[in-house]
């Protein structure tokens, strides 16, 4: 049995494949204290529901915000930073840019790592890797005498252009650990050993700051997996959509900051690749905001940087945007006549007015419960009715102030919130050089399929996907993820008929790579390693990816090589320079245990006895025709190759669908509604 | 030609903005790929470039925007050719055109480095609207390379002055004229590639504004936009209600133009009256003999951003916001010069205008403005000697003003430009530079209940055979001002050699042609900006955090913030009866 365990802010998400190849899936509330508590009763229950022995799991992922939270609520450890001499201001200065371009009373965000907690170290290499001033013992001392006369759980050590050369890091990160074994200590060599100091130094300081934090719920993570009697140790998801052991977490929790969005992508790819969709923009819309990635031939889209809530992350990860319209985004008129909608959300507390928990402003649901669209007589929680009346209440108001009734404005805060979400899926198709209308859009979340069709319908996209169950992708995604990894080297190679360089740094590579697969006990048959070079002519700064493939690179492939950067070049951006100086700046290599995909388990077929998935009709508002009598199905009750024409609505557990009035959607083999969008 | 006049027929609030996001979709769509199809880094990278929409009387409706100063740089071309700026002859436009210019007497630019190419957009055999964009190009000629020098005295030092002229005409690239302008450029191959980014850009612009129009409607897309102006106009004018009536001005100072001069007086009174603002510039000095001359359009563009980020940053970027201010500059002064007055380093004098503007509209929102920032450009430029040529520019952040209710920002830029930096990684691998320091500079923001934002210093040693140094920075004789009893921030200098027994500090910001040997540190350090109320309000726990930072000297906490210090304690008594003594002196 596999199974996957995606830890949100509200519920913990567990979805298992048994061996006869059926989907499990549960659903319970989050602790988060400690999410290995909600892990561990989350897999109880579904092996208890299923009657298998937790014996029989040979496989555990998970997916835990345990790193995303210490960095968003900032409340790591204390840590101290060392660096090369002249540069204590590097994480202060970053790019010199100011956070807003014309809000005056904007702040940076807060540095990790105050001033007087940066030391320096008289070091230096030059830009070629060659040692200007080594590092000296009393120098060395005077850090550790230093180091010891301040109260901190971390260390980060970054000097300049130790990606050429670790040798000055490795040297001070050594001393710090023999004299203060407590202490967590990382170097940006081993984090993210790119050039461009700010964005390493960045990347290393974040690994310091949450470091400590991220040890001690993995201790407490494997030994309740332990105690279940898990004969496996956990795997946990990173942001590249890979996932590795305990250990490799420990050593770069950096590496997870982004894994919950990339989780679902991963796990929105598979569903639609299943039904024969490779080339989409996932569409993932919660509470108070919605995550749009593109995806071309199955993959998502890879970002090498990312930057969470001003805090620049150089990790590979999901390309994810994130636009801040969601269930939960409060919607208002503003003094010149405007409705605006967002980026500011209700949360789950007060939430929206229907909730009743004390919400006062309306929000996009509560524009949806008067539409008809989120079913008013819906139970949530511990037997809460939704508040109709409170709903009308907020939105009345929004009506006032446009001079519309309350319908026409809930109305519109839909069609405005709709409006944001197209524009961020045309930025990311367009962003990549991908007509939106080529794409097939896939919904999920709590509110996407509530909202994609229209949105899809806005931006010319006339294929929907809404998978079997759109409420949990990330667990899905953390059971089709492969063990994975990227190491990478920054090296400046010039092109020019000698591949010996090229070769020193690819074998260099390999070996890391089988240290890696070593520490994460990989059997050798098992191992997969593949190369990636950084390219660009010489003087850009920017670089394009070129696939090496096996790395096997000898002197007469070289031409070939750069052949094919030319060729990327220009299938990036339109054009390419065949005379100009071509250059590497870095060597990746991918490190993976391919995973044996599962097959999605086939929906039967509509049987005589079966019950029809209609359940209800009610009352369903639409832009232009107004209210129209919709059919209510049960997404329970829908069999393989069931047609649904609009106006209708699909509700189930975890997410309603809203089929508007001239949309055809058909149930495909596995499950997944494939809607059809007219213009 | 005719426009579309709307008709009062009502298209709903909720499609206006739903049109809104799609025309800002339409524009950040010609800006992805003029960034994509770009060669040079400044704009591939640096998105040194702005795309935009305007209706068909020439009003800018969407702007995707990524550079303030390009804000209603493209309004100039735009408004010539669609007869909305009176007094130029009238040019044939055919589908399938695109015009470029670059000149900003005669095409409405705001120096010759920024290129703004204008293609119309047809329906139905009539003009609905333009797509527009602007773009950074990296050389126009010129008599220094990047074509952005500060000491140059007439306009023809500059580059190359394109007039507003068909590149494409009826879907055929007019190979003269492209032919003219690249054999202008020192880098005509990366011209080529970013000038052909930009025809594409306009192109893609013009086409999605026709598919717009073709699923609302013509007459629909006309009524919306005549509404997305309106409401532009409406948020500045309830932002000016808000502003007390009166007259304010203040008078902010402009480094010598030249050795021996005196200082550029910039004089900004604002006019409030109702929802009426207007900006009068009277009282101004004279047009400078160097590039720091700002025309029309690029006034216009420091004037939307100053009162943008003063009053609501919630405006959208459309030409509405124009029709609710009144901007006056008498001719012949430096922000309204008469051809061929040299304009290349324009922005030092946006930044002034902007503290100008900040400083009279804090004498009626003493609440809401900071106090004086770096406001220099802060532009230096290495250029190899001997065998290994190379250029090497850069542009160095400051401190920003103290903020009525936080400290300012350390090392940032402000104002009309937000650049970033190279990476020390980045130009110590491809040019002989060493980078010894780069750093926060204690003391240098003005002392205040809250502090101004530190300077930057930057040590960069000279290797190989030696190199030559030119720069245009200001604030170097004058630093920002304090707001409300707050103390003034520092200047910025260059120093040859610091600390050396040969150590020369250059006279000012406007150099060209310092000789540099190899071995020698340039150091280069941005002004620090001014404090806001006075230093002995500041918390002595702020005071403390200061000195153990080592943004604030144990000294300066005491002389001029009265904080007295035990170790890593304030002695509050000692604190508070120290102050009470500064007060009464």
């Amino acid at each position: 049995m596999r199974i996957g365990v995606d830890v949100g802010g509200t519920f913990t998400d567990i979805t298992a494949l048994d061996d006869d190849g059926a989907f499990h899936i549960g659903k319970i509330p989050s602790t988060p204290d400690d999410q290995s508590v909600a892990l561990s009763d989350g897999v109880r229950g579904v092996l208890e529901r299923v009657g298998a022995s937790a014996s029989t799991v040979d496989y555990l992922g998970h997916g835990t915000t345990v790193a995303t939270n210490t960095l968003l609520e900032l409340n790591g450890s204390s840590t101290a930073l060392v660096v090369t001499r002249g540069f204590r201001d590097v994480l202060e200065i970053a790019r010199q840019k100011r956070p807003s371009l014309y809000d005056l009373f904007a702040q940076k965000p807060r540095v990790l790592v105050p001033r007087r907690l940066v030391f320096e170290v008289d070091e230096r290499l030059a830009g070629d890797g060659t040692e200007i001033r080594g590092v000296r013992e009393d120098d060395l001392e005077r850090l550790l005498l230093e180091l010891s006369a301040v109260d901190v759980d971390a260390v980060a050590i970054c000097f300049l252009h130790s990606y050429r050369d670790d040798a000055h890091e490795r040297q001070v990160a050594d001393a710090i650990r023999q004299r203060f074994p407590e202490r967590y200590v990382t170097r940006s060599s081993e984090v993210a050993p790119e050039f461009r100091e700010y964005e390493r130094l960045s990347t290393t300081v974040i690994n310091a700051f949450v470091g400590p934090r991220m040890h001690g719920y993995v201790s407490r993570l494997e030994r309740r997996s332990r105690d279940l009697g898990v004969p496996v140790s956990p795997k946990i998801i990173q942001s590249n959509g890979g996932v590795v052991s305990p250990d490799s977490i420990v050593r770069r929790p950096v590496t997870t900051l982004l894994s919950g969005p990339s989780a679902g992508v991963l796990g929105a790819a598979w569903v639609a690749a299943q039904s024969g969709h490779r080339d989409l923009v996932t569409f993932d819309m919660g509470g108070t905001s919605t995550d749009v990635c593109l995806v071309r031939d199955g993959r998502a889209l890879v970002a090498s940087e990312r930057s969470i809530d001003g805090y620049v992350v150089r990790t590979p990860s999901a390309n994810v945007h994130t636009v801040g319209a969601g269930g939960g985004s409060i919607a208002r008129v503003d003094g010149a006549g405007a409705l605006q909608v967002g980026p500011r959300s209700a949360g789950a507390r007060p939430g929206p007015a229907a909730y009743g928990f004390g919400g006062t402003q309306a929000t996009v649901t509560d524009a949806n419960v008067l539409l008809g669209r989120q079913n008013p007589d819906q139970i949530i929680g511990d037997d809460l009715r939704l508040d109709v009346g409170a709903a009308e209440r907020v939105v009345g108001k929004i009506g006032d102030g446009l001079g519309v009734n309350v319908h026409d404005a809930a109305l519109g805060v839909v069609r405005v919130a709709n409006s944001h979400m197209a524009r961020a899926v045309r930025q990311v198709s367009v962003d990549n050089g991908d007509d939106p209308r080529d794409l097939a859009l896939v919904a999920y979340g709590g509110a996407g399929p509530l909202h994609a069709i229209e949105v899809a319908r806005e931006v010319g996209m006339r294929t929907v996907l809404v998978p079997p169950h759109p409420g949990t992708l990330c667990a899905l995604g953390l059971l089709v993820s492969e063990v994975r990894t990227e190491l990478l080297r920054s090296s400046l190679i010039d092109i020019a008929g000698d591949a010996a360089p090229l070769r020193a740094v690819i074998a260099e590579l390999r070996e890391a790579a089988e240290q890696w697969f070593d520490r994460e006990r990989i059997p050798t048959a098992e191992r997969s390693t593949r190369f990636v070079l950084d390219m660009r002519y010489q003087r850009q700064n920017f670089e394009l990816q070129v696939d090496v493939g096996d790395g096997d690179v000898r002197d007469e492939h070289l031409d070939e090589i750069v052949a094919r950067f030319h060729e990327t070049h220009r299938r990036s951006y339109g054009f390419a320079h065949p005379g100009s100086t071509v250059r590497i700046v870095n060597v990746t290599v991918i490190a993976a245990q391919p995973v044996q995909a599962p097959v999605a388990p086939l929906l039967p077929e509509r049987d005589a006895g079966d019950a029809a998935s209609v359940i209800a009709r009610r009352e369903v508002r639409f832009e232009e025709v107004g209210a129209l009598s919709a059919e209510i199905h049960d997404r329970e009750l829908l069999r393989a190759g069931d047609v649904i024409v609009g106006p209708a609505v699909i509700e189930q557990q975890d997410s309603t669908t809203v089929l508007p009035p001239a949309t055809r959607s058909v149930v495909d083999p596995f499950g997944t509604l494939i809607v059809e969008v007219r213009a | 030609m005719t426009t579309t006049e709307p008709r009062q027929e009502a298209v709903d609030s909720i499609t206006v903005q739903v049109i809104g996001n799609a025309l800002l979709s339409i524009a950040e769509e010609a800006g992805t790929m003029l960034r994509r199809a770009s060669y040079s880094t400044n704009i591939k990278e640096r998105a040194d470039c702005s795309t935009a929409i305007f209706d068909g009387a020439g009003r800018l409706i969407a702007q995707a925007e990524h550079i303030p100063i390009h804000m209603g740089s493209m309004a100039g071309a735009v408004g010539r050719l669609s007869g909305r700026i009176p007094g130029y002859e009238q040019i044939a436009v055919r589908p399938g055109d695109v015009f470029i210019t670059n000149d900003p007497y005669a095409g409405g630019g705001t120096h010759l480095p920024d290129i703004t190419m204008v293609a119309p957009v047809f329906t139905d055999g009539l003009i609905v609207g333009w797509s527009a964009n602007i773009a950074h190009h990296s050389d126009v000629g010129g008599h220094v390379p990047g074509s952005n020098s500060g000491d140059s005295t007439t306009l023809f030092m500059e580059g190359l002055r394109i007039p507003l002229v068909k590149i494409v005409s009826e879907g055929e690239v007019v190979d003269d004229v492209l032919a003219f302008v690249l054999l202008n450029s020192r880098l005509p191959e990366e011209r080529y590639g970013d000038l052909l980014a930009q025809q594409s850009a306009a192109a893609i612009g013009a086409q999605r504004f026709v598919e717009l129009h073709e699923k609302y409607g013509t007459e629909v897309v006309g009524i919306a936009s005549h509404e997305l102006l309106g409401y532009a106009e409406r948020r500045l004018q309830l932002a000016v209600e808000a502003v007390p009536d009166g007259e304010y001005t203040f008078t902010d100072w402009l480094d010598p133009d030249r050795e021996g001069e005196d200082r550029i007086p910039i004089v900004a009174t604002v006019r409030v009256s109702g929802t009426r603002i207007a900006l009068d510039f009277a009282g101004t000095g004279r047009e400078a003999t160097v590039a720091v001359n700002v025309v029309r359009s690029a006034l216009e563009a420091t004037v939307y951003y100053a009162l943008k980020a003063a009053l609501d940053p919630g405006i959208p970027a459309n030409g509405g916001f124009f029709d609710a201010v009144e901007i006056s500059a008498p001719e012949g002064t430096i922000l309204n010069p008469r051809q061929p007055a040299p304009v290349a380093a324009r922005t030092d004098t946006c930044q002034r205008i902007v503290d100008a503007i900040f400083g009279a509209l804090a004498q009626a929102l003493p609440d809401r403005i900071p106090a004086g920032s770096h406001s220099s450009i802060t532009y230096v430029n290495f250029s190899g000697l001997g065998d290994n040529f190379y250029v090497y520019p850069e542009v160095i952040a400051g401190g920003a003003g103290a903020r009525p209710k936080a400290d300012g920002l350390d090392a940032v830029q402000v104002h009309v430009t937000n650049s970033s930096n190279l990476p020390i990684e980045s130009l110590e691998t491809e040019y002989p530079l060493l980078v010894e320091a780069y750093e926060l500079v204690q003391d240098s923001g003005g002392a205040g209940l809250h502090r101004g934002g530190l300077a930057i210093r930057r040590d960069i040693r000279i290797l190989g055979d030696g190199a030559e140094f030119s720069a245009h920075a200001d604030r170097q004789s004058l630093p920002p001002a304090g707001y409300g009893g707050g103390l003034n921030g520092t200047p910025g200098r260059f120093t040859v050699r610091p600390g050396g027994p040969d150590e020369r500090v250059l006279p000012g910001g406007r150099v060209s042609g310092v000789l540099l040997r190899g071995g020698d540190i340039m150091r280069v350090q941005s002004p620090g900006a001014g404090g806001f109320g006075s230093p002995l309000e500041r918390d002595p726990q702020s005071v403390l955090t200061d000195v153990l930072d080592g943004r604030v000297s144990a000294v300066a906490a005491r002389d001029i913030y009265a904080v007295v210090l035990d170790g890593a304690t304030v002695d509050a008594a000692a604190t508070s009866a120290l102050r009470s003594q500064r007060k009464a002196d």
